[in-house]
């Protein structure tokens, strides 16, 4: 995105925020991609998992990131239950096609590529899939305003998008609720064909180091009735990290 | 090393980076204990014992010192009903007892990481290949086959350096101490003798080979595939096996791939393990399709030590995820390039020439099924595990699991076919 163009969207939020019905469905993704944009970020996620009975497992994760939207890099490493203590998934997310993900066993140490047919597992038991893991970059997918809807109180656009055809996904399409006050994401639907198959709920908003973040995300896998809820612990932005921590080496050292 | 130069080794490095901010430093550990029954249906002909009992406790800590250094370490302590588990209570750093240490350093390495470079230092797993089930490259990756088809890795002692960059990686490894990998007890099932016939263990003590083994690997991440080549210049850590004829009628000798040869014998003969020279050429493949991950690995082995076969192993197999499914299947295959005429234990080589599958299923966040197997090409050997695990809470899980071995007597899975078994593992981990 040019200088010009965010300058644009910049005064566009500044000076006229009922106006920006004006905007096109691809401009509010970019902005919020640019208004989360940081440089890393570190988080202990507590993951919740209910079947249609009720809780079943609690998870935890510590989550690290690096790099800006669509060239980002994650390593996830879980560390509860002490069962799969170590488990790591590195995730290397590319502006012009799907992510490459590689997934670090310990009782084998080994790791093993997740390729893209694999994508839509579940990951881990979870309700998130691996490619949920991923980060949609703007330009992998087309925009279109289908209009305005209000969750939990709050006026949102409701946008659709479609992914392109370099980008594999198992999804066909999403619909994505986006906040007008604070430019977030409050919704996400995924579906499969006319289906929607899974539901990401975005609450518990907060400011933190001037990024707007929910703190608690939740998954809903509306073919099953389970869900997950990810709660972000110690949350904290622009931390010091380095490129060399975000390879296939780094995923294998143990810590 | 001795265990003794090696915890004197990690506390000077861990006293040396001491000084750094707290801040930087992080301690991590995972632990199990973890009892087993295993009950086999039918008497062995050397082995009238059907119920197994096992327990393993394992402790492994990780110390990040400092983001570029880290040490590693882990403890086992194992108690077995029936003598699989050495009596001594001395720490064993070397992984060489012909039982399982009472007592074991599973590992102790400390790691140091700049830019692209990375060394590990000490007693460390080393992982070659990305193959299942049989895996050529893996040279540094020695097992416990006391149960053959149910084995686990043992680590080695030496250095790996690595320098990655971008998508290519080159490891160099250097491994001082050698490591054998565990074979199965002389006088119990997995050793399969006729009725009347006994072994017994005539291999000198401490006859390990002495030089030092090296390997190198260069691996590429390309965009939806990766490769590697790789070199090993060591010892096959599986034993060429040589029976002791006493005086009499003499023995043929038996095949390759067969753990000791049926005698008509019956008087103890003595067995001598002894471990060839070789050196490998190989490589892997991972090219993930619309349809399916295939995945291939080959390597050549040739050795100097006379009477030793060379041969290549090649494995090829597709993957494919289906929901909760992971389906796992391919051929693994040998061949004799020359024929040395020596008789070795070798289940790598023994599981070839076979078609071999794996199937994984997530029932849901707690449970899980998996079913593996391998069928040999001309139907004289069969193996097929299976096991079904839930977990409890955030400590407990409880497997259930079987094995269903089948063939003729002069096959390597064959000859186990008196070995199907099942067990019951409660595993508490923290």
């Amino acid at each position: 995105m040019s200088r010009a163009v965010a300058l644009w969207i910049a005064l566009v939020v500044v000076l006229a925020p009922d106006g920006v019905a004006a905007q096109d469905a691809r401009q509010i993704v970019q902005e919020v991609q640019k208004r989360s944009n940081v440089r890393s970020q570190r988080y202990e996620g507590v993951l919740q998992v209910f079947n249609a009975k009720g809780k079943v497992s609690d998870k935890r994760w510590v989550l690290e990131r690096i790099g800006s939207y669509g060239s980002s890099k994650m390593i996830l490493r879980f560390t509860v239950p002490a069962e799969v203590k170590g488990v790591a998934l590195l995730v290397v997310n590319h502006t012009d096609r799907a992510s490459d993900q590689w997934m670090w066993t310990p009782s084998i140490e080994r790791d093993r590529r997740i390729a893209f047919q694999d994508r839509s597992q579940r990951f881990f038991g979870t309700d998130f899939s691996f490619e949920d893991l991923e980060e949609r970059d703007v330009d992998q997918f087309d925009y279109s305003i289908l209009g305005d809807e209000t969750i939990d109180g709050e006026s949102c656009w409701k946008i659709q998008s479609v992914p392109r055809q370099a980008k594999s996904s198992q999804y066909t399409r999403s619909i994505v609720w986006v906040r007008k006050a604070t430019y977030t994401f409050a919704q996400l639907d995924s579906y499969i064909k006319e289906q929607v198959v899974r539901r990401l709920d975005y609450r518990d908003m907060a400011n933190v180091q001037g990024v707007w973040t929910a703190r608690r995300l939740e998954m809903s896998d509306l073919r099953t009735g389970s869900r997950t809820r990810l709660t972000l612990e110690q949350l904290q932005y622009n931390v010091p990290m380095k490129d060399e921590d975000f390879t296939l080496q780094a995923l294998r050292r143990q810590s | 090393m001795t265990l003794r130069h090696s915890v004197v080794l990690a506390t000077t490095l861990l006293k040396l980076v001491d000084a750094r901010p707290a801040a930087a430093q992080s301690v991590t550990h995972r632990g199990l204990v973890e009892a087993r029954v295993t009950l086999f249906p039918q008497r062995a002909a050397n082995d009238t014992q059907r119920a197994i009992a096992d327990l393993l406790a394992r402790e492994e800590v990780f110390i990040r010192a400092t983001s570029w250094f880290r040490l590693s370490s882990g403890v086992e302590a194992r108690g077995n009903s029936y003598n699989q588990v050495d009596r001594s209570w001395r720490t064993r750093f070397d992984d060489r007892t012909v039982r399982r240490p009472a007592l074991a350093m599973r590992r102790l390495s400390a790691a140091i990481s700049r830019g692209g470079l990375a060394l590990d230092v000490g007693k460390q797993f080393i992982r070659w290949g990305k193959v299942d089930i049989v895996t050529p490259t893996d040279r540094f990756a020695p097992r416990d086959y006391m149960a053959v088809i149910d084995n686990d890795f043992l680590a080695v002692r030496g250095a790996r350096l690595a320098y990655a960059k971008g998508g290519d990686t080159i490891e160099l490894v250097v491994v001082p101490w050698f490591t054998p990998s565990r074979v199965p007890l002389l006088d119990q099932r997995w050793t399969v003798v006729p009725d009347g016939v006994s072994i017994t263990d005539a291999t000198p003590p401490e006859s390990w080979p002495g030089s030092t083994q090296t390997g190198a690997r260069y691996s590429h991440v390309g965009a939806g595939y990766e490769y590697a080549v790789a070199f090993f210049n060591g010892f096959n850590h599986l034993p060429n096996v040589q029976i002791g004829v006493p005086p009499g009628p003499s023995l043929p000798q038996p095949p390759a791939g067969i753990t000791v040869l049926m005698s008509p014998v019956s008087r103890p003969l003595a067995l001598v393990r002894t471990y060839s020279r070789m050196r490998m050429y190989g490589g892997d493949v991972a090219l993930p399709t619309r349809w399916v991950t295939l995945k291939g690995e080959a390597a050549f082995f040739a050795t100097s030590t006379p009477g030793t076969d060379e041969f290549v192993l090649f494995v090829a197999q597709a993957e494919r995820q289906m929901g909760e499914w992971l389906l796992i299947g391919g051929y693994a295959g040998s061949v004799v390039t020359r024929a040395g005429g020596t008789a070795t234990f070798a289940p790598d080589r023994g599981t070839t020439r076979s078609f071999i599958g794996r199937a994984s299923y997530t029932i849901d966040s707690t449970r899980s099924a998996a079913v593996e197997g391998a069928l040999r090409q001309t139907g004289d050997g069969v193996y097929l595990k299976g096991e079904l695990s839930r977990s409890s809470g955030t400590h407990w899980r409880t497997t259930v699991a079987g094995a269903l071995i089948r063939g003729e007597p002069d096959d390597f899975l064959g000859q186990f076919r008196r070995n199907s078994h099942l067990s019951l593992t409660f595993r508490y981990s923290f």
